[in-house]
């Protein structure tokens, strides 16, 4: 798998134009999903979506083929959706950005009060501070390693540790309450 | 609750959460893949112009005044005659007209990722309705540009047209 995406870096950068629909078709739902869980509705996470590869085009120069795609391109997509809540502020509808939980198997008691438990932390969550929320979504939603998600979120891996770690104590402190 | 089954339960929601992802975006994007896609690029968020002569950095830096210049005198199309279109011309004619090429410069220039074919060194600049260059725009549509900066959408039994009309021109 990494060999795959380290090849498709190197046809990327020599400018292989069908790399760059293997691009799309590897990461779009992934990026669509990673600005959803950053709050954004429906219809911006499409738009940055697009502005999101749209990027990607012009700095192909900026992806080296050591380099991790996913950093990279999980890189601009922060970029973008940091600097669109800059200018937008909290201006989403907040009922419109909830994923929905997908329910599995039958409605147990165990399986409700889970459901319940990943309710309330979708919440938490989504209460967050942008920088912390980012870290969380990065590492654990969107599965990047620690070594890739710091880098996406342009910031050093001991920064990055110490963030997620207080993230954690965060969304601790709130899941008790 | 412990810290450890904080992450246990954030890997379960990362597992757990859907949404149907709009089937169209995947194709949208794709659409605005450049024609040439390069590492080595210089952009404008406007007009995204990408400039990559051979034939040396002035040339390159020549063409990318000139493209601009062009390019700021068809948005300002009430000031067809002024210099500044005018030297637009000129510096198009100069860097494109001493370049090796006779037929044009295609695939050299890209306008927002689109290959662009300039006609400059064979057409007659007087001629208001010369075809200066074309790019395309999407399947069977092409956007041109003529010498006096005014711009065009067309298909391409129109682009065709014109091209025979230029022909014809040159040839009388």
């Amino acid at each position: 798998m990494e060999k795959e995406r380290d090849s498709l870096a190197a046809r990327l950068v020599s400018g292989e134009h069908s790399a760059a629909n293997e691009l799309v078709d590897a990461y779009y739902r992934q990026i669509y999903l990673f600005m959803r869980r950053m709050g954004h509705n429906r219809q911006t996470s499409e738009d940055l979506t697009q502005d999101c590869f749209l990027r990607a085009w012009n700095h192909i120069d900026q992806l080296k083929n050591t380099r991790a795609l996913s950093s990279w391109i999980y890189s601009i997509a922060a970029n973008i959706s940091r600097s669109y809540w800059r200018r937008h502020k909290r201006e989403e509808n907040i009922d419109d950005f909830k994923l929905v939980l997908a329910v599995a198997g039958t409605n147990g008691i165990q399986q409700a009060q889970e459901l319940e438990q990943l309710k309330r932390l979708m919440t938490s969550v989504e209460m967050l501070p942008l920088k912390f929320r980012e870290t969380v979504v990065l590492h654990y939603m969107q599965k990047l390693s620690i070594a890739d998600a710091s880098e996406a979120a342009g910031i050093r891996e001991g920064t990055f540790k110490s963030r997620l770690n207080k993230a954690l104590r965060m969304l601790k402190k709130q899941m008790a309450l | 609750m412990q810290q450890e089954k904080i992450e246990k339960l954030l890997n379960d929601l990362s597992n757990r959460t859907e949404e149907p992802v709009n089937q169209n975006l995947a194709y949208q994007i794709k659409q605005h893949i450049p024609d040439a896609l390069s590492a080595h690029r210089s952009g404008l968020r406007t007009f995204r112009i990408i400039i990559d002569l051979r034939v040396g950095k002035l040339v390159t830096a020549a063409a990318i005044i000139a493209t601009l210049i062009l390019c700021t005198a068809i948005l300002n199309r009430s000031d067809t005659s002024s210099s500044l279109l005018e030297d637009g011309k000129f510096l198009l004619n100069y860097v494109f007209g001493t370049s090796k090429t006779s037929a044009g410069l295609n695939g050299d220039i890209s306008i927002d990722g689109k290959q662009v074919v300039y006609y400059g060194d064979n057409i007659d600049w007087k001629d208001p309705n010369a075809l200066l260059m074309h790019w395309k725009v999407s399947d069977g549509q092409y956007r041109v540009m003529f010498s006096n900066s005014r711009s065009e959408l067309v298909t391409a039994d129109e682009l065709i047209k014109l091209q025979a009309g230029m022909l014809q021109k040159k040839g009388k």
